[in-house]
Protein backbone atom coordinates (compact mmCIF):
# COMPACT_ATOMS: atom_id res chain seq x y z
CA UNK A 1 0.00 0.00 0.00
CA UNK A 2 2.72 2.43 0.94
CA UNK A 3 4.43 1.54 -2.31
CA UNK A 4 1.41 2.16 -4.50
CA UNK A 5 1.48 5.94 -4.60
CA UNK A 6 5.19 6.41 -5.35
CA UNK A 7 4.98 3.64 -7.95
CA UNK A 8 2.01 5.38 -9.55
CA UNK A 9 3.92 8.66 -9.50
CA UNK A 10 6.90 7.03 -11.18
CA UNK A 11 4.58 5.56 -13.81
CA UNK A 12 2.98 8.95 -14.48
CA UNK A 13 6.43 10.51 -14.81
CA UNK A 14 7.35 7.83 -17.34
CA UNK A 15 4.25 8.76 -19.35
CA UNK A 16 5.24 12.39 -19.12
CA UNK A 17 8.70 11.71 -20.51
CA UNK A 18 7.22 9.57 -23.28
CA UNK A 19 5.12 12.57 -24.25
CA UNK A 20 8.34 14.55 -24.49
CA UNK A 21 9.44 12.36 -27.36
CA UNK A 22 6.43 13.46 -29.35
CA UNK A 23 7.19 17.09 -28.55
CA UNK A 24 10.66 16.50 -29.90
CA UNK A 25 9.56 14.61 -33.00
CA UNK A 26 6.57 16.67 -34.05
CA UNK A 27 6.39 16.78 -36.96
CA UNK A 28 3.71 19.45 -36.87
CA UNK A 29 3.07 22.16 -34.31
CA UNK A 30 -0.28 20.51 -33.55
CA UNK A 31 1.57 17.36 -32.50
CA UNK A 32 3.71 19.34 -30.11
CA UNK A 33 0.74 21.13 -28.63
CA UNK A 34 -1.25 17.96 -28.09
CA UNK A 35 1.74 16.39 -26.38
CA UNK A 36 1.82 19.42 -24.12
CA UNK A 37 -1.84 18.69 -23.41
CA UNK A 38 -0.97 15.15 -22.37
CA UNK A 39 1.87 16.35 -20.21
CA UNK A 40 -0.42 18.89 -18.54
CA UNK A 41 -2.98 16.23 -17.70
CA UNK A 42 -0.29 13.89 -16.42
CA UNK A 43 1.21 16.66 -14.28
CA UNK A 44 -2.17 17.29 -12.71
CA UNK A 45 -2.46 13.61 -11.84
CA UNK A 46 1.11 13.58 -10.52
CA UNK A 47 0.54 16.57 -8.24
CA UNK A 48 -2.69 15.00 -6.96
CA UNK A 49 -0.82 11.79 -6.17
CA UNK A 50 1.82 13.84 -4.38
CA UNK A 51 -0.90 15.59 -2.40
CA UNK A 52 -2.12 12.27 -1.08
CA UNK A 53 1.29 10.64 -0.66
CA UNK A 54 2.82 13.54 1.23
CA UNK A 55 -0.42 14.51 2.97
CA UNK A 56 -0.34 18.10 1.70
CA UNK A 57 -3.92 19.09 0.84
CA UNK A 58 -2.79 22.46 -0.48
CA UNK A 59 -1.25 20.69 -3.46
CA UNK A 60 -4.76 19.92 -4.70
CA UNK A 61 -5.28 23.65 -5.03
CA UNK A 62 -2.08 23.77 -7.08
CA UNK A 63 -3.55 21.10 -9.36
CA UNK A 64 -6.69 23.15 -9.64
CA UNK A 65 -4.62 26.07 -10.86
CA UNK A 66 -2.87 23.99 -13.50
CA UNK A 67 -6.10 22.60 -14.84
CA UNK A 68 -7.91 25.92 -14.76
CA UNK A 69 -5.22 27.70 -16.72
CA UNK A 70 -3.84 25.02 -19.04
CA UNK A 71 -6.31 25.84 -21.78
CA UNK A 72 -4.86 29.35 -21.99
CA UNK A 73 -1.80 27.95 -23.74
CA UNK A 74 -3.94 26.16 -26.32
CA UNK A 75 -5.89 29.33 -26.93
CA UNK A 76 -2.67 31.30 -27.36
CA UNK A 77 -1.45 28.70 -29.83
CA UNK A 78 -4.70 28.83 -31.77
CA UNK A 79 -4.49 32.62 -31.88
CA UNK A 80 -0.97 32.77 -33.30
CA UNK A 81 -1.52 29.85 -35.66
CA UNK A 82 -4.64 31.50 -37.02
CA UNK A 83 -2.85 34.81 -37.41
CA UNK A 84 0.03 33.35 -39.34
CA UNK A 85 -1.51 30.50 -41.33
CA UNK A 86 0.78 29.80 -44.23
CA UNK A 87 2.97 32.81 -43.65
CA UNK A 88 6.56 32.63 -42.41
CA UNK A 89 5.34 33.29 -38.90
CA UNK A 90 3.54 29.98 -38.63
CA UNK A 91 4.94 27.65 -35.98
CA UNK A 92 5.31 24.95 -38.61
CA UNK A 93 7.23 27.08 -41.04
CA UNK A 94 10.57 26.48 -39.44
CA UNK A 95 10.16 22.76 -39.47
CA UNK A 96 8.87 22.83 -43.03
CA UNK A 97 11.83 24.79 -44.29
CA UNK A 98 14.30 22.24 -43.07
CA UNK B 1 11.33 4.07 -4.79
CA UNK B 2 11.58 7.59 -3.41
CA UNK B 3 15.04 7.89 -4.90
CA UNK B 4 13.80 6.67 -8.27
CA UNK B 5 11.08 9.31 -8.28
CA UNK B 6 13.46 12.10 -7.31
CA UNK B 7 16.13 11.06 -9.78
CA UNK B 8 13.57 10.89 -12.58
CA UNK B 9 12.30 14.36 -11.84
CA UNK B 10 15.82 15.76 -11.60
CA UNK B 11 16.89 14.09 -14.84
CA UNK B 12 13.72 15.31 -16.53
CA UNK B 13 14.39 18.89 -15.48
CA UNK B 14 17.93 18.81 -16.83
CA UNK B 15 16.86 17.24 -20.12
CA UNK B 16 14.02 19.72 -20.56
CA UNK B 17 16.24 22.68 -19.79
CA UNK B 18 18.73 21.42 -22.36
CA UNK B 19 16.12 20.75 -25.04
CA UNK B 20 14.48 24.13 -24.51
CA UNK B 21 17.67 25.89 -25.48
CA UNK B 22 19.28 23.47 -27.90
CA UNK B 23 18.03 22.75 -31.37
CA UNK B 24 17.10 25.14 -34.10
CA UNK B 25 13.31 24.95 -33.92
CA UNK B 26 12.28 27.87 -31.75
CA UNK B 27 8.65 26.81 -31.42
CA UNK B 28 9.68 23.37 -30.23
CA UNK B 29 11.93 25.02 -27.66
CA UNK B 30 8.99 27.07 -26.42
CA UNK B 31 6.82 23.99 -25.96
CA UNK B 32 9.72 22.30 -24.18
CA UNK B 33 9.98 25.30 -21.89
CA UNK B 34 6.27 25.16 -21.09
CA UNK B 35 6.66 21.49 -20.21
CA UNK B 36 9.65 22.45 -18.10
CA UNK B 37 7.42 24.80 -16.16
CA UNK B 38 4.90 22.02 -15.57
CA UNK B 39 7.59 19.62 -14.37
CA UNK B 40 8.92 22.38 -12.14
CA UNK B 41 5.51 22.66 -10.52
CA UNK B 42 5.65 18.91 -9.91
CA UNK B 43 9.12 19.40 -8.41
CA UNK B 44 7.91 22.00 -5.95
CA UNK B 45 5.08 19.66 -5.04
CA UNK B 46 7.56 16.84 -4.47
CA UNK B 47 9.67 19.11 -2.29
CA UNK B 48 6.64 19.76 -0.13
CA UNK B 49 6.20 23.41 -1.05
CA UNK B 50 2.60 24.10 -2.07
CA UNK B 51 3.10 27.88 -2.18
CA UNK B 52 5.77 27.56 -4.84
CA UNK B 53 3.85 24.87 -6.71
CA UNK B 54 0.82 27.16 -6.90
CA UNK B 55 2.87 30.13 -8.05
CA UNK B 56 4.65 28.05 -10.67
CA UNK B 57 1.37 26.58 -11.88
CA UNK B 58 -0.33 29.93 -12.25
CA UNK B 59 2.59 31.75 -13.83
CA UNK B 60 4.07 28.88 -15.85
CA UNK B 61 0.83 27.46 -17.17
CA UNK B 62 -1.13 30.65 -17.50
CA UNK B 63 1.11 33.58 -18.17
CA UNK B 64 4.57 32.54 -19.38
CA UNK B 65 3.36 29.95 -21.88
CA UNK B 66 1.01 32.35 -23.59
CA UNK B 67 3.60 35.13 -23.38
CA UNK B 68 6.23 33.06 -25.17
CA UNK B 69 3.77 31.99 -27.86
CA UNK B 70 2.77 35.53 -28.65
CA UNK B 71 6.37 36.73 -28.45
CA UNK B 72 7.34 34.01 -30.94
CA UNK B 73 4.61 35.18 -33.30
CA UNK B 74 5.68 38.81 -33.04
CA UNK B 75 9.30 37.82 -33.61
CA UNK B 76 8.45 35.88 -36.75
CA UNK B 77 6.43 38.77 -38.09
CA UNK B 78 9.46 40.97 -37.82
CA UNK B 79 12.06 38.54 -39.07
CA UNK B 80 10.71 35.50 -40.92
CA UNK B 81 12.63 32.32 -40.37
CA UNK B 82 15.75 32.11 -42.42
CA UNK B 83 16.91 28.99 -44.24
CA UNK B 84 18.44 26.53 -41.83
CA UNK B 85 21.95 27.41 -40.73
CA UNK B 86 24.51 24.69 -40.45
CA UNK B 87 25.00 23.51 -36.88
CA UNK B 88 26.44 26.25 -34.72
CA UNK B 89 30.19 25.87 -34.26
CA UNK B 90 31.17 24.07 -31.14
CA UNK B 91 32.81 26.43 -28.75
CA UNK B 92 35.47 25.20 -26.37
CA UNK B 93 34.74 28.11 -24.07
CA UNK B 94 31.09 27.08 -23.86
CA UNK B 95 32.05 23.55 -22.92
CA UNK B 96 34.41 24.80 -20.24
CA UNK B 97 31.78 27.12 -18.78
CA UNK B 98 29.22 24.32 -18.80
CA UNK B 99 31.54 22.02 -16.90
CA UNK B 100 32.38 24.76 -14.44
CA UNK B 101 28.71 25.59 -13.80
CA UNK B 102 27.85 21.94 -13.33
CA UNK B 103 30.71 21.60 -10.88
CA UNK B 104 29.63 24.65 -8.89
CA UNK B 105 26.00 23.52 -8.72
CA UNK B 106 27.03 20.01 -7.73
CA UNK B 107 29.32 21.35 -5.03
CA UNK B 108 26.58 23.57 -3.63
CA UNK B 109 24.13 20.68 -3.75
CA UNK B 110 26.46 18.32 -1.92
CA UNK B 111 27.25 20.95 0.69
CA UNK B 112 23.54 21.64 1.23
CA UNK B 113 22.72 17.97 1.58
CA UNK B 114 25.48 17.54 4.13
CA UNK B 115 24.61 20.69 6.03
CA UNK B 116 21.02 19.94 7.02
CA UNK B 117 20.95 20.71 10.71
CA UNK B 118 18.31 21.54 13.30
CA UNK B 119 16.56 24.51 11.74
CA UNK B 120 19.12 27.17 12.33
CA UNK B 121 18.91 30.41 14.26
CA UNK B 122 16.71 32.43 11.93
CA UNK B 123 14.28 29.57 11.50
CA UNK B 124 13.82 29.12 15.22
CA UNK B 125 13.40 32.83 15.79
CA UNK B 126 10.77 32.87 13.07
CA UNK B 127 8.82 30.01 14.60
CA UNK B 128 8.84 31.76 17.96
CA UNK B 129 7.87 35.15 16.61
CA UNK B 130 5.18 33.97 14.21
CA UNK B 131 2.23 33.57 16.61
CA UNK B 132 2.61 37.17 17.76
CA UNK B 133 1.83 38.38 14.26
CA UNK B 134 -1.47 36.51 14.16
CA UNK B 135 -0.38 34.65 11.06
CA UNK B 136 -0.22 30.90 10.66
CA UNK B 137 1.65 30.69 7.37
CA UNK B 138 5.39 31.19 7.92
CA UNK B 139 5.95 32.10 4.28
CA UNK B 140 3.48 34.94 4.45
CA UNK B 141 5.06 35.94 7.72
CA UNK B 142 8.47 36.23 6.15
CA UNK B 143 7.20 37.96 3.02
CA UNK B 144 4.99 40.57 4.60
CA UNK B 145 6.32 41.04 8.11
CA UNK B 146 9.83 39.81 8.81
CA UNK B 147 11.61 40.37 5.52
CA UNK B 148 9.13 42.71 3.93
CA UNK B 149 11.80 45.06 2.60
CA UNK B 150 12.48 42.48 -0.09
CA UNK B 151 8.81 42.23 -0.95
CA UNK B 152 8.30 45.98 -1.19
CA UNK B 153 11.22 46.22 -3.55
CA UNK B 154 9.96 43.28 -5.58
CA UNK B 155 6.62 44.98 -6.16
CA UNK B 156 8.51 48.13 -7.08
CA UNK B 157 10.56 46.10 -9.55
CA UNK B 158 7.37 44.96 -11.24
CA UNK B 159 6.35 48.58 -11.59
CA UNK B 160 9.78 49.34 -13.03
CA UNK B 161 9.34 46.54 -15.57
CA UNK B 162 6.09 48.09 -16.71
CA UNK B 163 7.79 51.46 -17.05
CA UNK B 164 10.50 49.82 -19.14
CA UNK B 165 7.81 48.48 -21.50
CA UNK B 166 6.33 51.95 -21.73
CA UNK B 167 9.76 53.31 -22.56
CA UNK B 168 10.18 50.80 -25.36
CA UNK B 169 6.71 51.49 -26.76
CA UNK B 170 7.52 55.17 -26.76
CA UNK B 171 5.10 57.92 -27.63
CA UNK B 172 3.82 56.34 -30.81
CA UNK B 173 0.44 55.75 -29.26
CA UNK B 174 0.28 52.13 -30.29
CA UNK B 175 0.53 48.75 -28.67
CA UNK B 176 2.54 45.79 -29.81
CA UNK B 177 0.86 43.66 -32.45
CA UNK B 178 -1.93 41.59 -30.94
CA UNK B 179 -2.98 38.18 -32.19
CA UNK B 180 -6.61 37.93 -33.34
CA UNK B 181 -9.08 37.36 -30.51
CA UNK B 182 -10.43 33.85 -30.27
CA UNK B 183 -14.18 34.15 -30.21
CA UNK B 184 -15.39 30.62 -30.97
CA UNK B 185 -18.37 29.52 -28.91
CA UNK B 186 -16.49 26.78 -27.11
CA UNK B 187 -13.86 29.27 -26.06
CA UNK B 188 -16.63 31.50 -24.76
CA UNK B 189 -17.83 28.62 -22.63
CA UNK B 190 -14.37 28.24 -21.17
CA UNK B 191 -14.15 31.93 -20.35
CA UNK B 192 -17.58 31.78 -18.73
CA UNK B 193 -16.39 29.07 -16.38
CA UNK B 194 -12.74 29.94 -15.81
CA UNK B 195 -12.98 33.70 -15.36
CA UNK B 196 -15.38 33.74 -12.39
CA UNK B 197 -13.68 30.69 -10.93
CA UNK B 198 -10.30 32.43 -11.16
CA UNK B 199 -11.60 35.40 -9.23
CA UNK B 200 -13.04 33.09 -6.61
CA UNK B 201 -9.80 31.13 -6.31
CA UNK B 202 -7.74 34.32 -6.15
CA UNK B 203 -9.82 35.74 -3.34
CA UNK B 204 -9.65 32.37 -1.59
CA UNK B 205 -5.86 32.29 -1.88
CA UNK B 206 -5.63 35.82 -0.56
CA UNK B 207 -7.87 35.03 2.37
CA UNK B 208 -6.26 31.77 3.45
CA UNK B 209 -2.75 32.96 2.66
CA UNK B 210 -2.32 34.12 6.22
CA UNK B 211 -2.62 30.62 7.65
CA UNK B 212 -2.51 28.16 4.73
CA UNK B 213 -0.41 28.04 1.57
CA UNK B 214 -1.40 30.90 -0.65
CA UNK B 215 -0.99 34.64 -0.52
CA UNK B 216 -0.72 37.74 -2.65
CA UNK B 217 1.68 36.40 -5.28
CA UNK B 218 -0.34 33.30 -6.01
CA UNK B 219 -3.59 35.24 -6.06
CA UNK B 220 -2.10 37.89 -8.31
CA UNK B 221 -0.71 35.28 -10.67
CA UNK B 222 -4.11 33.58 -10.94
CA UNK B 223 -5.79 36.89 -11.75
CA UNK B 224 -3.05 37.66 -14.26
CA UNK B 225 -3.61 34.34 -16.02
CA UNK B 226 -7.33 35.06 -16.09
CA UNK B 227 -6.53 38.45 -17.56
CA UNK B 228 -4.38 36.81 -20.21
CA UNK B 229 -7.34 34.61 -21.07
CA UNK B 230 -9.60 37.64 -21.36
CA UNK B 231 -7.06 39.41 -23.56
CA UNK B 232 -6.68 36.42 -25.86
CA UNK B 233 -10.43 36.05 -26.26
CA UNK B 234 -11.25 39.66 -26.91
CA UNK B 235 -13.02 40.39 -23.63
CA UNK B 236 -10.24 42.80 -22.79
CA UNK B 237 -8.33 44.91 -25.23
CA UNK B 238 -4.81 46.29 -25.15
CA UNK B 239 -4.85 50.06 -25.45
CA UNK B 240 -2.13 52.57 -26.06
CA UNK B 241 -3.09 54.74 -23.12
CA UNK B 242 -3.38 53.83 -19.50
CA UNK B 243 -6.61 55.00 -17.94
CA UNK B 244 -6.83 56.07 -14.30
CA UNK B 245 -7.92 52.64 -13.08
CA UNK B 246 -4.94 50.99 -14.72
CA UNK B 247 -2.54 53.57 -13.39
CA UNK B 248 -4.00 53.25 -9.94
CA UNK B 249 -3.79 49.47 -9.99
CA UNK B 250 -0.18 49.52 -11.11
CA UNK B 251 1.03 51.63 -8.21
CA UNK B 252 -1.35 50.65 -5.44
CA UNK B 253 0.81 47.74 -4.29
CA UNK B 254 4.00 49.71 -3.92
CA UNK B 255 2.21 52.74 -2.52
CA UNK B 256 0.18 50.94 0.12
CA UNK B 257 3.12 48.87 1.26
CA UNK B 258 5.41 51.88 1.29
CA UNK B 259 2.87 54.06 3.09
CA UNK B 260 2.45 51.52 5.84
CA UNK B 261 6.17 51.21 6.19
CA UNK B 262 6.73 54.93 6.44
CA UNK B 263 3.63 55.69 8.48
CA UNK B 264 4.75 53.43 11.24
CA UNK B 265 7.77 55.68 11.73
CA UNK B 266 5.40 58.37 12.92
CA UNK B 267 4.28 56.08 15.71
CA UNK B 268 7.78 55.41 16.84
CA UNK B 269 7.92 51.92 15.35
CA UNK B 270 10.80 50.83 13.14
CA UNK B 271 10.52 51.24 9.38
CA UNK B 272 8.16 48.75 7.73
CA UNK B 273 6.76 47.46 11.01
CA UNK B 274 3.31 46.02 10.41
CA UNK B 275 0.64 47.01 12.95
CA UNK B 276 -1.55 43.94 12.74
CA UNK B 277 -3.14 41.21 10.69
CA UNK B 278 -5.61 43.69 9.20
CA UNK B 279 -2.63 45.55 7.75
CA UNK B 280 -1.33 42.30 6.27
CA UNK B 281 -4.64 41.72 4.46
CA UNK B 282 -4.71 45.27 3.15
CA UNK B 283 -1.15 45.12 1.90
CA UNK B 284 -1.66 41.73 0.32
CA UNK B 285 -4.80 42.85 -1.48
CA UNK B 286 -3.01 45.87 -2.87
CA UNK B 287 -0.07 43.72 -3.95
CA UNK B 288 -2.38 41.20 -5.62
CA UNK B 289 -3.98 43.92 -7.72
CA UNK B 290 -0.64 45.38 -8.76
CA UNK B 291 0.87 42.02 -9.61
CA UNK B 292 -2.15 41.00 -11.67
CA UNK B 293 -2.41 44.20 -13.68
CA UNK B 294 1.34 44.49 -14.26
CA UNK B 295 1.63 40.92 -15.52
CA UNK B 296 -1.34 41.42 -17.82
CA UNK B 297 0.19 44.54 -19.31
CA UNK B 298 3.57 42.87 -19.69
CA UNK B 299 1.85 40.08 -21.60
CA UNK B 300 -0.05 42.44 -23.84
CA UNK B 301 2.90 44.72 -24.45
CA UNK B 302 0.57 47.65 -24.03
CA UNK B 303 0.22 50.71 -21.90
CA UNK B 304 -3.33 50.08 -20.75
CA UNK B 305 -6.42 47.93 -20.92
CA UNK B 306 -9.86 48.57 -22.23
CA UNK B 307 -13.17 46.80 -22.63
CA UNK B 308 -13.45 44.30 -25.44
CA UNK B 309 -16.08 43.61 -28.07
CA UNK B 310 -18.37 41.59 -25.88
CA UNK C 1 -5.98 -3.71 3.38
CA UNK C 2 -9.51 -2.53 3.85
CA UNK C 3 -12.19 -2.78 1.22
CA UNK C 4 -11.96 0.94 0.53
CA UNK C 5 -8.21 0.74 0.05
CA UNK C 6 -8.64 -2.25 -2.22
CA UNK C 7 -11.18 -0.45 -4.37
CA UNK C 8 -9.03 2.67 -4.50
CA UNK C 9 -5.99 0.64 -5.51
CA UNK C 10 -7.98 -1.00 -8.28
CA UNK C 11 -9.16 2.36 -9.56
CA UNK C 12 -5.65 3.80 -9.50
CA UNK C 13 -4.23 0.82 -11.38
CA UNK C 14 -6.92 0.94 -14.07
CA UNK C 15 -6.49 4.69 -14.31
CA UNK C 16 -2.77 4.19 -14.87
CA UNK C 17 -3.60 1.69 -17.60
CA UNK C 18 -5.73 4.29 -19.34
CA UNK C 19 -2.89 6.78 -19.16
CA UNK C 20 -0.65 4.16 -20.71
CA UNK C 21 -3.17 3.65 -23.50
CA UNK C 22 -3.21 7.38 -24.17
CA UNK C 23 0.56 7.54 -24.30
CA UNK C 24 0.80 4.59 -26.64
CA UNK C 25 -1.73 6.27 -28.89
CA UNK C 26 0.33 9.44 -28.78
CA UNK C 27 3.47 7.66 -29.84
CA UNK C 28 2.14 5.13 -32.32
CA UNK C 29 -0.78 6.63 -34.18
CA UNK C 30 -0.06 7.98 -37.63
CA UNK C 31 -1.26 11.56 -37.57
CA UNK C 32 -2.13 14.43 -35.31
CA UNK C 33 -5.89 13.96 -35.35
CA UNK C 34 -5.88 10.31 -34.36
CA UNK C 35 -3.33 11.03 -31.66
CA UNK C 36 -5.54 13.80 -30.32
CA UNK C 37 -8.54 11.50 -30.34
CA UNK C 38 -6.79 8.72 -28.43
CA UNK C 39 -5.15 11.10 -26.04
CA UNK C 40 -8.09 13.14 -24.84
CA UNK C 41 -10.42 10.21 -24.38
CA UNK C 42 -7.95 7.97 -22.60
CA UNK C 43 -6.52 10.73 -20.43
CA UNK C 44 -9.89 12.01 -19.29
CA UNK C 45 -11.02 8.57 -18.15
CA UNK C 46 -7.61 7.94 -16.63
CA UNK C 47 -7.81 11.17 -14.66
CA UNK C 48 -11.34 10.31 -13.55
CA UNK C 49 -10.18 6.97 -12.14
CA UNK C 50 -7.11 8.50 -10.52
CA UNK C 51 -9.21 11.24 -8.92
CA UNK C 52 -11.80 8.71 -7.76
CA UNK C 53 -9.12 6.46 -6.29
CA UNK C 54 -7.40 9.35 -4.55
CA UNK C 55 -10.73 10.64 -3.31
CA UNK C 56 -11.43 7.28 -1.70
CA UNK C 57 -7.98 7.24 -0.14
CA UNK C 58 -8.36 10.70 1.28
CA UNK C 59 -11.51 9.64 3.14
CA UNK C 60 -12.65 13.25 3.26
CA UNK C 61 -15.75 14.50 1.45
CA UNK C 62 -14.42 18.01 0.97
CA UNK C 63 -11.22 16.81 -0.65
CA UNK C 64 -13.13 14.39 -2.84
CA UNK C 65 -15.38 17.23 -3.98
CA UNK C 66 -12.31 19.28 -4.87
CA UNK C 67 -11.00 16.32 -6.87
CA UNK C 68 -14.29 16.12 -8.73
CA UNK C 69 -14.09 19.82 -9.55
CA UNK C 70 -10.54 19.34 -10.81
CA UNK C 71 -11.65 16.52 -13.09
CA UNK C 72 -14.57 18.53 -14.48
CA UNK C 73 -12.27 21.43 -15.24
CA UNK C 74 -9.79 19.04 -16.86
CA UNK C 75 -12.63 17.80 -19.03
CA UNK C 76 -13.50 21.32 -20.05
CA UNK C 77 -9.90 22.29 -20.72
CA UNK C 78 -9.18 19.12 -22.69
CA UNK C 79 -12.32 19.54 -24.78
CA UNK C 80 -11.55 23.08 -25.77
CA UNK C 81 -7.85 22.47 -26.26
CA UNK C 82 -8.51 19.42 -28.44
CA UNK C 83 -11.07 21.35 -30.46
CA UNK C 84 -8.70 24.23 -31.08
CA UNK C 85 -5.70 22.05 -31.89
CA UNK C 86 -7.73 19.85 -34.22
CA UNK C 87 -9.09 22.89 -36.05
CA UNK C 88 -5.56 24.15 -36.59
CA UNK C 89 -4.38 20.73 -37.70
CA UNK C 90 -7.19 20.44 -40.26
CA UNK C 91 -6.67 23.97 -41.49
CA UNK C 92 -2.99 23.23 -41.97
CA UNK C 93 -3.87 20.26 -44.13
CA UNK C 94 -2.99 17.35 -41.93
CA UNK C 95 -3.36 14.08 -43.78
CA UNK C 96 -6.41 12.29 -42.48
CA UNK C 97 -6.60 8.54 -42.95
CA UNK C 98 -10.31 8.40 -43.59
CA UNK C 99 -10.81 11.81 -45.04
CA UNK C 100 -14.26 11.17 -46.48
CA UNK C 101 -15.71 10.64 -43.01
CA UNK C 102 -14.55 13.94 -41.57
CA UNK C 103 -17.33 16.53 -41.62
CA UNK C 104 -16.18 19.86 -42.97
Amino acid sequence: MSLLLPALLLFLLANLFAGLWRVHRGPTAADRMLSALLIGSTSVAAVLVLAEWQQLPALRVASLLVVMLAAVISIAYAAIAQASAGSPGAPDAEAAER
Amino acid sequence: MNLAVDLSIAAGLVVLAWRSLAGRDLFRGIVMYIVFGLLLAVTWARLGSPDLAMAEAAIGAGVTGALLMVAYWRLRRISPAEPADPSPRRSHLAAAVALLSTGVVAAIGLAAVGAIGPGGIAGRALVEALPATGLGNPITGVLVVFRNLDTVLEVAVLLAAYLAVRAVLGDRGETLAQPPPQVARLVGALVGVVAPLSVLVAVYLLRVGSYLPGGAFQAGAVLAACGVLLLLTGRLRATADAGPWVRGSLVVGTVVFGLFGVAMLAFGEPLLAIPGTWAVYLIETAMMVSIAVTLMLLFAGAAGLGGGRR
Amino acid sequence: MTAVELLATGMLVVGAAFYLAGTIGLLRFPDALSRLHALTKADNVGLLLVCAGLGLLSGNLREAALLLLIWLLALLAATISAHLIARRALADGVEVEMRERVPR
